[in-house]
């Protein structure tokens, strides 16, 4: 998806008047067509798989105490809702997860920068970013919540040390990857390397910038539940854990499916945003 | 320090004198020695390996010459700057700026960008064909409008010369054509010196008062051609004996050349 920059969208070429006076009906109609096909799968695809899910549920297992169907899943979601307990969950939730992830995107820009400032800066936090990008960090949550407490800080820093190391990754390699032709088009015009940066440079570098930044979504959704499985007063993954120890197979999966919601609300919107950032990049 | 001296004697645009450029053990260019007046449109041609693009981009300030020097208006060359255009075999356009705002990006660099220079961007979208395209990002073009841009980001900051790099060799050959009609019409309007490397004779003998032919191993200047065709010229002046006579002219003097680099490259 980032290889595939300017160089392809060169064959695709256009005249004014194919653009501006609405291009030749008749295949516009065969796109529609086509949307609506690859929709309807989609679609077909889903509530199959729900119906599915619900026949096992009711005449398969059929057990309470080992999986809920989603119409018991909607319910509890209602229950949960009208009580308030859930607006309580997904405010902890949400918190953690923005103050994270905020904190995390400029600490990864940041030290992407760094490193893409020069070769002795890079040889020196390359293996600390790599080691711990490759590390399931995860793993240390009960050591921070040992140290930054069952509250909302402990998560936010599991959710930094899961984002941040993706994000400065691409940041680098985004501004690494810079089209030498378009530093030297620059450059023939008498550029300063401030002016090489802030108008080849980094622009650039912002489809990678994205990329790492959407990337961090998912882990950072992963680690505030996580975090709070292993720890905490309020939070989905609390939700999840209490509903777990009581065998109330609805309320676990209604924090499941909250966080499954969230997590493809945020990462499709993400994808508009980058459609409207970097339009460049679209074939 | 007595600029204002040179300023009454007439210097010629571009002088360069015993140029040399080595790659390591390869001799890329050696001894060139050239004058361009103001208002030339001068034209470089010779084999793959004769170091013309590497002459090109030492004018530029690009790449640093081994030895001799290059003097514009009379002041030696070292680095890029606002004097010089260049136009570039790829386009170069940068993907997230729209057509107006690559053209303008050498004012911006180098200048700065008011509404003088805006208006002067403009006219000069126009000049070169794409008036009603300011607002098209590079991915909606075809080949030859990019290259117009291009040629159009050079032009805007009002250079000394304009370095023109092939800037035509990745066209088909019909759009290649009409190029080379428009960019003679947009020359004659302006006349801005003009230094232009190509690897097609009859593009540079269509283009160039004076044509100069490079030989290869080492990197020189082999003879120089002056072509007296009446101007202004347009495309139907290639199927004249006279044009056909001159580029079969410059074709014998490369031509040992050209079949020895060919041989090189496929070895």
């Amino acid at each position: 998806m980032l290889t595939r920059m300017s160089t392809d969208s060169m064959k695709s070429t256009a005249a004014p008047a194919s653009q501006t006076a609405g291009s030749d009906s008749s295949s516009s109609g065969r796109i529609l067509i086509a949307l609506r096909r690859r929709y309807l799968a989609a679609t077909l695809s889903v509530v199959g798989g729900l119906a599915l899910w619900e026949i096992i549920s009711r005449f398969v297992v059929a057990n309470a105490l080992f999986l809920a169907g989603p119409a018991e899943i909607v319910v509890a979601i209602y229950h949960l809702a009208i009580t308030g307990q859930l607006w309580h969950h997904i405010g902890v939730s949400a918190a953690e997860f923005a103050l994270g992830y905020v904190i995390a995107s400029a600490l990864g820009i940041a030290l992407g920068l760094a490193m893409a400032s020069g070769a002795t800066m890079k040889q020196a936090l390359q293996p600390w970013v790599s080691g711990l990008y490759a590390t399931p960090t995860i793993a240390l949550a009960p050591l921070f919540i040992l140290w930054f407490g069952i509250g909302i800080w402990s998560k936010v820093i599991v959710v930094i040390s899961l984002v941040v190391f993706p994000v400065a990754i691409n940041t680098e390699a985004g501004l690494r990857t810079t089209s030498e032709r378009l530093i030297e088009m620059l450059r023939s015009f008498g550029a300063t390397r401030r002016q090489i940066f802030l108008k080849v440079s980094l622009p650039s570098a912002v489809p990678f910038i994205l990329a790492g930044l959407k990337l961090g979504i998912g882990r950072g959704l992963i680690g505030v539940v996580v975090a709070e499985l292993f720890g905490s007063r309020a939070g989905l993954g609390r939700l999840i854990s209490q509903s777990a120890d009581a065998f109330n197979m609805p309320e676990l999966f209604a924090g499941v499916v909250i966080l499954a919601v969230a997590g493809i609300v945020m990462t499709a919107g993400f994808s508009r945003l980058e459609g409207k950032l970097v339009p460049w990049t679209r074939d | 320090m007595d600029a204002g001296l040179k300023m009454v004697v007439k210097v010629p645009k571009l002088t360069v004198s015993h140029l040399g450029k080595r790659f390591g053990d390869l001799d890329a260019l050696r001894g060139i020695d050239l004058t361009i007046e103001r208002g030339e449109f001068i034209s470089v041609v010779g084999p793959s390996g004769c170091g013309k693009t590497t002459f090109l981009r030492i004018i530029a300030g690009l790449e640093p010459a081994t030895s001799g020097e290059v003097l514009l208006d009379g002041r030696a060359v070292h680095e890029p700057a606002g004097d010089r255009g260049f136009v570039f075999q790829n386009d170069s356009l940068l993907p997230w700026r729209t057509v107006f705002d690559n053209a303008i990006i050498g004012r911006e660099v180098s200048s700065g960008v008011g509404p003088a220079e805006r208006r002067q961007t403009m006219e000069l979208l126009k000049l070169v064909g794409l008036e009603g395209f300011e607002h098209y990002y590079p991915r909606q073009l075809s080949g030859g409008m990019r290259q117009r841009v291009n040629l159009a980001r050079a032009l805007a900051i009002d250079p000394e010369i304009l370095l023109m790099d092939e800037p035509f060799a990745a066209l088909d050959a019909q759009t290649r054509e009409i190029m080379q009609a428009e960019l003679l019409r947009i020359w004659e309007r302006g006349q801005k010196t003009v230094l232009f490397v190509t690897h097609q004779i009859d593009e540079a003998v269509f283009l160039s008062d004076r044509l100069l032919v490079f030989a290869r191993r080492p990197g020189r200047l082999q003879e120089e051609v002056k072509i007296a065709l009446p101007r202004p010229r347009t495309l139907d002046i290639k199927r004249t004996g006279e044009f056909v006579s001159l580029t079969d002219h410059i074709w014998r003097l490369i031509e040992d050349d050209v079949r020895a680099a060919a041989l090189y490259e496929n070895a």
